[in-house]
């Protein structure tokens, strides 16, 4: 359905990257947060390597969720941009009934 | 193709189309529970634990249960929807949803859990900022963390179809729904994206899962206490998760069915299925403790030893039995024959478990603290009303943002059903065909597939 | 750098508990109250545990009084999650009281049950407590800690005064008060200490030291015909 939503665009846009960027500070910042617990360690000289150890396996795993985050992200958005008024493809759009079927 | 379609699936938007009093009655039920909650965990955080039947020695009790318990439920999600998804069985299509909300939304309260269970939550942030590796609650606080994400993702990610459903056909919370699409038009690109984004979730998020449950059992493994200190944790709790998980789902599965009228898409074939494996889980989980209790009985260690009869036929022998019943006696009986009454064999099955499984839960860390190496008198543990309304509001505030959830997104996926219709047959013919030996004729599928 | 430890004789233990008193006394641990005792919540650093003696049931029991072992290796320290519980150089382990959040994990730990909690706010600031000593909020974890509070008057008056420190001037609350002097205590680095002395006594042992914990309390068994 190309029909003018009452929603601006823009708006969802804005909303749409701030998710993104959302999930960029959210795992940047647990990234961080691990790191500091390896520096704390480190300086107090209280088992470092429990937390190297940990981190050698946490911090790739929370890299590759924020890497498939911002994949979607981009795969997604950045095809809908370019996109916006072409006719819907049959396969997998559920575009609704123009009889506005309720239930 | 899929717009004749369309009102095939109606019944799937209808919850979030339309609400009905027992919408309002179910909510306000819960609600009455949150609350009982609420003021037994307000009068712990203005008193102290005191108000909790904790003491010297067992100073872990109902919360510690608790969350262990929820954080096993959240192996619901990942079973099903990752294993099934990864071995491309085509029954998990009106699961997979309702499977990855429990997981979401159980992981909030397990957490929750452990914040209840703190002395002083005021310095939870202490954690963040002087946290030290070598704690396994550490080890718990970053595994947890990681699930939580990848699990919300596994979620997000296949709902963004369906979300893109809901945008286009209903006009209610318009912003919400287009925000979250994602701007999906189905479009050749964006499907080989999301796909490809969730094969990789779908294998992520299983090593993540196996690590969650494995590490709170750490938490006990870790210590020198007598059957704590075992080897066999890490995997015991694995399986135990699944096991509770799988029971809780069928639970879910069953209640929506009913509430939500889906006997068209929640078939007896799928509680077959899940039956099936809870009947198989079961066995495992009795192999395991068997294994556990006859290491410890046969090696006859002092320490051990009090522990063990303090279970076997101590101050805990009706929870120990009431476990070994609930877990195993009842599940294969009820389970060996799913012919017929399948539904109802499952859910009684299913209920069982879920008891069964809290009191292992309980009996793994109640017992061993009530039985201290030095000669004190054994520790008696009394729960107060405070932890049982902790409990009751705990069960209540899960309950209550899975109802909520259904009444903003379809609780079965539609286009992954859509799929199954569309291509799923073809599919799975494709497959076949490659098992079977040649034949000389050219397939049915196209060649696509090299031989 | 000195390693504080303790010997405890247990030939010479009345079971008086004069030096739970005396802990208690200098250390503002709370009363906690009848009905709080019998839930199980008194707080006692150093316990007198007891048990039938075997050899003569009814008649004799023996005595062990229990303080923290400060453990050269210990199973409470590992399982902190937020540094509130460390051994320190000098072989004491302390207690962060305003860092603890109260999980209660270095209690689940600890093979001893050396450590306590506290379940409501026991006490507030009162005359007639130990101002060497701070009140501990609710919600956090206690334990013995060998009156550091003691070792730190001692030093700076050995500082003040220009010399090194003496043995015997720094003493735990329970080693001072024990009327049978069946606590020593001291420096285990110093081999000419008693307590380095007695610790390698034939009769010395030290609790489920088959845990590996290393602990830095060490028993003298019971005398003749004894175990």
């Amino acid at each position: 359905m190309s029909e003018a939503r009452p929603v601006p665009d823009r708006t969802v846009r804005i909303i749409q990257w701030a998710m993104a960027g959302v999930a960029v500070l959210f795992i940047g910042g647990i990234i961080t947060w691990i790191s500091h617990l390896i520096r704390t360690a480190w300086r107090l000289k209280d088992v470092p390597s429990a937390s190297i150890g940990i981190s050698l396996v946490a911090i790739p795993v929370f890299l590759i969720l924020l890497s498939v985050i911002l994949y979607v992200f981009w795969g997604l958005l950045g095809d809908g941009d370019g996109r916006e008024q072409s006719p819907p493809r049959p396969a997998a759009r559920a575009g609704g009934d123009p009889h506005g079927e309720a239930g | 193709m899929a717009e004749r379609t369309d009102n095939l699936d109606a019944p799937l938007l209808a919850p979030i189309e339309r609400t009905g009093p027992g919408f309002y009655w179910s909510v306000g039920a819960l609600s009455v529970l949150v609350l009982w909650g609420a003021v037994a965990y307000w009068s712990q955080f203005s008193e102290g634990l005191g108000v909790t039947g904790l003491h010297q020695p067992v100073s872990w009790g109902f919360y510690v249960t608790n969350f262990v318990f929820f954080i096993g439920i959240s192996h619901a999600g990942t079973l099903i929807s990752a294993i099934l998804r990864l071995s491309k069985a085509e029954w998990r299509r009106p699961i997979t949803r309702m499977a990855e909300v429990i997981t979401v939304m159980v992981l909030f309260i397990g957490a929750g859990q452990i914040l209840v269970d703190l002395g002083r939550p005021d310095r939870m942030l202490n954690v963040i900022r002087y946290g030290r590796y070598q704690s396994p609650l550490l080890w718990d606080a970053t595994s947890i963390s990681a699930y939580l994400t990848a699990s919300i993702v596994y979620l997000y990610l296949p709902m963004i179809p369906d979300i893109a459903i809901l945008r286009d056909r209903l006009a209610k919370r318009k912003l919400l729904y287009t925000v979250l699409a994602l701007g999906w038009t189905g479009s050749e690109r964006q499907q080989r994206v999301l796909n490809r984004a969730i094969a990789i979730m779908a294998v992520l998020v299983i090593p993540i899962a196996v690590s969650v449950h494995t590490v709170v059992s750490f938490v006990f493994s870790m210590t020198l206490q007598p059957m704590w200190h075992s080897t066999i944790f890490g995997p015991y709790f694995v399986v135990g998760a699944i096991f509770s998980g799988i029971a809780a789902l069928i639970v879910a599965m069953i209640a929506f069915r009913r509430a939500y009228r889906l006997q068209g898409y929640l078939k007896p074939i799928h509680f077959r299925y899940l039956g099936q494996l809870l009947l198989v889980m079961s066995l495992l989980w009795f192999y395991f403790t068997f294994a556990e209790y006859l290491t410890g009985y046969y090696g006859s260690e002092p320490e051990e030893m009090k522990v063990f009869w303090a279970k076997f036929s101590g101050p805990f022998w009706p929870l120990f039995w009431g476990m070994a019943l609930t877990n195993f006696v009842i599940p294969v009986l009820t389970l060996a024959r799913l012919g017929r009454h399948t539904v109802g064999k499952v859910l009684i099955a299913s209920l069982s478990v879920l008891v069964g499984m809290w009191l292992e839960r309980f009996i793994i860390v109640v017992p061993t603290l009530s039985n201290p190496r030095l000669p004190f008198g054994e520790g008696i543990y009394g729960p107060t009303w405070v932890e049982w309304g902790e409990m009751a509001g705990s069960f209540a505030l899960f309950a209550l943002f899975y109802l909520l959830f259904t009444k903003l997104f379809p609780v079965i996926s539609i286009w992954e059903i859509r799929e199954g219709r569309d291509v799923g047959l073809r599919e799975v013919e494709e497959r076949l065909l490659t098992y079977l030996p040649e034949t000389g004729e050219p397939p049915v599928a196209t060649t696509e597939r090299g031989h | 750098m000195a390693l504080w430890g303790m010997v405890i004789d247990l030939d010479r233990c009345t079971g008086c508990q004069a030096c739970v008193m005396a802990c208690k006394a200098e250390n503002n641990v709370p009363a906690v109250g009848a009905k709080e005792a019998a839930r199980g919540r008194i707080i006692s650093w150093m316990q007198v545990l007891t048990e039938e003696d075997e050899e003569h049931p009814g008649e004799k029991m023996r005595f062990l009084p229990r303080p923290c072992l400060q453990c050269d290796d210990p199973p409470c320290t590992k399982v902190c999650p937020v540094y509130a519980t460390y051994r320190n150089p000098e072989g004491i382990v302390a207690q962060i009281y305003a860092r603890c959040i109260g999980c209660r994990f270095c209690m689940a730990a600890c093979p001893y049950n050396a450590k306590y909690f506290n379940w409501h706010r026991y006490q507030k600031d009162a005359p007639g407590q130990n101002p060497d000593v701070s009140i501990r909020p609710k919600g956090v974890v206690e334990k013995c800690t060998f009156c550091h509070h003691r070792l730190q008057k001692a030093r700076d008056r050995a500082l003040a005064e220009k010399r090194e420190l003496l043995p015997g001037e720094y003493m735990p609350a329970c080693a001072e008060a024990c009327p049978a002097r069946a606590i020593v205590f001291g420096d285990l680095s110093d081999p000419g200490s008693e307590v380095a002395r007695l610790a390698r006594s034939p009769r010395a042992f030290r609790l489920q030291e088959e845990l590996g914990t290393k602990p830095k309390v060490v028993y003298l068994t019971e005398g003749e015909g004894r175990g």
